[in-house]
């Protein structure tokens, strides 16, 4: 019996090794566990065993059993193996390079700008927009600005024909439609639209008739930024800017406000930024944004009591601001779209 | 304006404050410094005279010469010199070895071409005096000692401050209105100005005034003076006089003008000099008279518009007012006696007819800044003073003077606590007026606080929050403090136009497209193309600065297909490029409307070749993501629909056009136009899309989704092909399956969905047909549908099927 049971288990480990796919091992199984299996047969022999017998064989049998159903088992997981390597086909080598294009990137423009208004919205400033090309009131009469300023010059300011009408920006009477010269004909739209107290920060595209150069560009890019409520004061303006210049460049700018002159602040500002960490413009104070406290007469203009309202304001250029951060000395990169100067700022 | 380190000196004690210091305070009082030089010999102690005994040429140089120079210490020293200027006995400045020159060369006993020479022997230019004639500063005229230090000769240099003067700050366009500034930022006094010519006004001429008449009838001159000076003698003015021009950057003509631009430097008044011989009876200033014509100083004649005011005699426009001097009644070497106009002109015209003439003269420059009224008169009588002492000038009595002052010193009240208020920090009210005090404003207590009299020389400052300013000036902004911490406002949330740009950017991104940024402006060729030629005048500018740059934008497409070029030109691989910015587009109704576009450009064939190749960019891959951008725009795929896009920037056949149902989006995909783009130099095809929506369509805050429960129920799919000719579109078949396979569900289960999986055309077919196939899908909400119920639902969708003309539902 001992014996018998030892060839069956060897005629099956040696069936066994021609097993390769799952009809074989059925197969296999059939003929050795199944009803009319080799083992299954010598099983069905116990019975006509003696009581004496029956424990010794019973644990012989047991033995085999266990033997061929770990055949099986192995021969399960080698035919698996086998489709498995069948339903995938040649192995991946992971050195190999994606064939697939990796993700895009933001322009550097707009990486600043959404960098800057995000340091902005924390200080509870929302985004605020308005159309390109503006009446010249909204761009110049609400602002302040003389009937004669240069600005309004023909020589500095792109207008639109007389014919023109603009869908977005209506015209009043014969006043004349142009290219906006910066993003405050946003500011006033705001306040004339909204009550205050409100916060604002209006970034956008600007013109002016200039010729193209390193540092000069037809269209330009502004962020410009309005808080009215009441008693806003020179501290505010101050405690504002110097977060701004923290959180744009680093903890250790400092800024300073320069007196200056603008139609629709007083007091006027020119905001200079000191940074140890601008390359070769590093530790000197450049000049980076114009701001102040909105001039009563604009509140005026804009429908805002001067006795209860007052604001503070400022604008930046997002040029300058991409030029100083990243170090890039000529503004017609941001413009002429050469992929191996997009793809330096993702 | 150019200011000079010792101007000032002449209007404040300066005494232990540095040039350097002057440059650092007066950009913290709104003066913007822009340079600083230095003007003069700068302190050079061991360049001195010496005499050119005799010379002779180099050996091995022809332009070089060996001269034996005597300094007068005795010896006689060998210098190599490539100047031709110069003759022996001539005395020029010698820099000895030790010598280090203003532009940082050093000067050392050296061997030129194997010749020894001790020294160097130097032009103006290189002593940093400005150039001068060629070769060597040749001093003999000056007649100097040998050895004389050159500094003795020169003088101490000077530093010159150039600023740059906000337009609100008319008053330091005057040495004085600079140094009182100055003053009251370093706590000086402004020394007193002296002025001998008495003060006093005539309001007509007298017998012995060289004028019968001075009038004014032009609105523009509300104040005008006039001075008689006799036995005038015109010839060089004095050193002094010709070095502090020199200093601002003038350029020194004779006594008489150059005393007039002296005090226009010092005062910031500008004067003007008639020959009196020159002017026929009197003076007026008058609106110019139809076709009057003047040819000025400069030598251009200009036709006078009418109106515009000119000072005139009995027959003739003599001087543009305010502006320009005609040539035919300025001062001349042979003037003997002159009529001194001093005068205010209305600023904005001054400005005006400046622009207009295209000349921008010192004098037009401070008129139209609104020069201080209050000092006509008396920068009448400095002049006086100086044409007395350096012309011999006589004086024939007061000056003439018509009309009066149009401005004076104005009274502000300002409330007590207010300025500190507007700083937010606490100032003390006594601090304040003492700073106003320091500027000259004169401060009085009032029943709600204080009476500040500002001086007419200041008309920027009228109303308190003019006078935080000054404040804020003199105190220094370094003092305020960074304000409180603030909170956002509950509620307030960015413009949905901003929040759509950051979200569709990502999306982009995420999809492998690189951000681009083009010019707004364009030729007028590309909005041609794009819109056509009638509807491109549409947006055509008025006034463009140059040919490519005429018009504005329609479309981000040609930038993006420019920048897909301009890549591939450098061998650069652009990949996807997309851009998000306003484009304008003229409207039916005759209006130009913004709107806010997304476009995008990929080149068909991939650029870089790959070991496994991906599955191209096509015209329906752009569809998608169209799609998926106007979905972010709050347009949903079911407002959408696509049909055959025809010419413009797309090719005819292979492109889609968009229409929006709710009318706020358009747009197009598919291939670009294949002439267009290969004339770009693009070689493969290029796939785009641009979508573009008004900025009305964001007005809208958009809605927050509410849940919908769904069934737990498995679905029922069933399939229905249908042959169709050719030129029935695929959305018509796929809406004509919905119709059916919804009127077929009725009320009673839903049809969840419609899906074109097979399009089909050749063999088995009738010529010109394809054959679409759909798997429709329907559900039960509250139990499994019935094979019954299924196949009904599906008799119906093919009943509805073939009621389509030539339609056939394969079975």
């Amino acid at each position: 019996m001992q014996q018998q049971l030892a060839q069956l288990v060897a005629a099956a480990t040696q069936e066994a090794a021609a097993v390769a796919t799952r009809a074989e091992l059925e197969a296999f199984k059939a003929r050795v566990v199944g009803p009319n299996g080799s083992l299954t047969q010598v099983m069905k022999g116990m019975a006509t065993l003696s009581k004496e017998e029956r424990p010794v064989v019973g644990k012989l049998i047991n033995e085999a059993k266990k033997a061929v159903e770990e055949l099986i088992s192995s021969l399960l997981v080698k035919v698996e193996n086998s489709e498995i390597a069948a339903a995938l086909g040649a192995p991946v080598d992971p050195t190999l390079p994606s064939p697939d294009a990796p993700v895009g990137s933001l322009h550097p423009l707009s990486r600043t700008r959404e960098r800057i208004l995000a340091s902005f919205r924390k200080l509870g400033f929302v985004v605020a927009d308005g159309p390109e090309v503006e009446t010249e009131w909204h761009c110049f009469d609400a602002l302040n600005t003389p009937a004669d300023h240069p600005a309004r010059d023909m020589q500095d300011t792109l207008y639109m024909p007389k014919a023109f009408r603009s869908a977005d920006a209506p015209r009043k009477g014969e006043e004349a439609i142009l290219l906006r010269t910066h993003t405050s004909s946003v500011q006033v739209r705001t306040m004339l639209s909204r009550k205050p107290p409100f916060r604002i920060v209006a970034p956008g595209r600007c013109f002016r008739r200039d010729a193209v150069d390193a540092t000069h560009s037809a269209n330009f890019h502004q962020v410009e930024g309005l808080w009215i409520d009441r008693d806003v004061t020179l501290a505010d303006l101050r405690g504002v800017l110097d977060f701004f210049v923290k959180e744009t460049f680093g903890a250790d700018a400092e800024i300073r406000l320069r007196p200056s002159f603008f139609p629709f602040t007083e007091p006027s500002f020119e905001m200079d930024l000191r940074s140890p960490n601008l390359g070769r413009l590093s530790n000197r104070w450049l000049e980076i944004m114009g701001c102040g406290l909105v001039d009563p007469k604009v509140l005026e203009l804009c429908g805002l009591d001067p006795n209860e309202w007052s604001g503070l304001a400022f604008g930046l250029g997002l040029e300058r601001i991409a030029m100083l951060v990243h170090g890039i000395d000529d503004i017609r990169h941001f413009y002429n779209n050469d992929t191996r100067f997009l793809r330096q700022f993702a | 304006m150019k200011v000079s380190f010792q101007a000032l000196s002449r209007h404040l004690d300066l005494a232990g404050v540095t040039a350097e210091r002057v440059a650092e305070v007066l950009p913290m009082l709104g003066l913007e410094v822009e340079s600083v030089t230095t003007f003069g010999l700068a302190p050079l102690p061991l360049v001195v005279v010496g005499e050119i005994k005799s010379f002779e040429k180099h050996p091995k140089a022809d332009r070089l010469s060996v001269c034996q120079v005597d300094v007068g210490d005795g010896a006689i020293r060998q210098i190599v010199c490539g100047a031709k200027n110069f003759k022996a006995g001539d005395r020029v400045p010698v820099a000895l070895p030790g010598t280090v020159m203003p532009g940082g060369f050093a000067i050392s006993v050296s061997k030129l071409r194997d010749v020894d020479s001790a020294g160097m022997m130097c032009s103006s230019e290189e002593l940093g005096l400005g150039k001068g004639e060629d070769g060597l500063l040749i001093l003999t005229p000056r007649q100097p000692a040998l050895g004389t230090p050159l500094n003795a000769l020169f003088g101490a240099p000077d530093t010159v401050l150039e600023i740059s003067v906000t337009p609100n700050r008319g008053d330091c366009l005057g040495i004085r209105g600079v140094a009182r500034d100055l003053a009251a930022a370093l706590g000086l006094a402004l020394k007193p100005l002296t002025v001998k010519t008495a003060a006093g006004l005539a309001t007509t001429p007298s017998a012995s005034d060289a004028v019968k008449f001075v009038r004014s009838s032009s609105e523009f001159c509300p104040y005008y003076t006039l001075r008689t000076l006799k036995n005038v003698k015109v010839g060089p003015s004095p050193e002094w006089l010709r070095r502090d021009l020199e200093a601002a950057g003038l350029r020194p003509i004779n006594n008489v003008v150059d005393i007039t631009n002296w005090v226009l430097l010092e005062l910031g008044q500008p004067l003007h000099a008639f020959d009196a011989k020159k002017v026929s009876q009197g003076i007026e200033a008058r609106p110019a008279r139809e076709g009057e014509e003047i040819v000025l100083l400069d030598g251009k004649k200009v036709k006078l518009e009418t109106g515009v005011c000119v000072i005139a005699d009995a027959q003739r426009p003599l001087v543009v007012a305010g502006v320009m001097g005609g040539v035919d009644s300025g001062v001349t070497d042979s003037t003997t006696e002159i009529l001194l106009e001093a005068a205010w002109f209305r600023p904005g015209e001054i400005r005006r007819v400046a622009r207009r003439i295209g000349v921008s003269t010192d004098s037009s420059h401070r008129f139209a800044r609104d020069v201080d009224p209050a000092g006509v008169e008396l920068a009448s009588r400095l002049a006086t003073d100086l044409l007395i002492e350096h012309a011999g000038a006589q004086v024939a009595g007061p000056a003439i003077a018509v009309g009066k002052p149009p401005r004076a010193d104005v009274t502000i009240e300002l409330p007590a606590g207010y300025v500190a208020a507007k700083l937010g920090t606490p100032i003390a009210d006594a601090d304040v007026n003492a700073a106003f005090a320091r500027l000259g404003f004169t401060v009085k207590p009032s029943a709600t606080g204080f009476s500040v009299l500002v001086p007419s020389f200041r008309s920027d400052v009228s109303r308190p929050i003019d006078l935080v300013e000054e404040f804020i000036r003199i105190h220094g902004t370094d003092k305020v403090p960074a304000g409180r911490p603030i909170a956002p406002l509950p509620g307030d949330d960015d413009a949905l136009t901003s929040v759509f740009t950051r979200e569709v950017s990502a999306r982009l991104v995420g999809a492998g497209f690189t951000e681009c940024c083009h010019y707004s402006l364009r030729d007028a060729a590309e909005l041609e193309r794009t819109l056509g030629a009638d509807k491109a005048a549409l947006v055509a500018m008025d006034n463009p600065l140059t040919a490519e740059q005429t018009h504005l934008r329609a479309s981000l497409v040609p930038g993006l297909a420019g920048a897909l070029a301009l890549n591939l030109s450098v061998h650069a691989d652009p990949r996807g490029l997309f851009e998000v910015g306003t484009v304008f587009r003229p409207q039916a109704d005759g209006t130009v409307r913004e709107f806010i576009s997304v476009a995008f450009a990929v080149v068909a064939e991939p650029v870089t070749r790959s070991w496994k190749s991906r599955e191209a960019f096509d015209a329906l891959r752009a569809k998608r993501l169209l799609q998926d951008v106007a979905a972010l725009a709050g347009v949903t795929a079911v407002r959408l629909s696509f049909a055959t896009a025809t010419g413009g920037l797309w090719q005819a056949d292979h492109a889609a056009a968009l229409v929006d149902r709710g009318r706020a989006a358009e747009g197009a995909c598919g291939v670009l136009d294949l002439r267009w783009t290969r004339s770009l130099g693009l070689k493969s095809s290029v796939i785009a899309g641009e979508v573009c929506f008004p900025r009305t369509a964001f007005v809208e805050a958009r809605k927050i989704p509410r849940f919908e429960a769904f069934s737990s129920f498995p679905p029922v799919t069933k399939d229905v092909a249908v042959i169709v000719p050719v030129g029935v579109a695929a959305a018509e078949v796929e809406s004509r399956v919905r119709q059916g396979a919804s009127k077929a569900a009725g009320k009673e289960f839903v049809l969840e969905s419609v899906n074109c999986f097979d399009v089909f055309t050749g063999p088995g077919l009738p010529e010109g047909h394809r054959s679409l196939a759909f798997e429709i899908r329907w559900r039960h909400a509250a139990r499994t549908l019935t094979d019954e119920e299924t196949n009904q639902a599906l008799g119906v969708v093919i009943a509805t099927l073939e009621k389509g003309a030539g339609w056939t539902v394969r079975r």
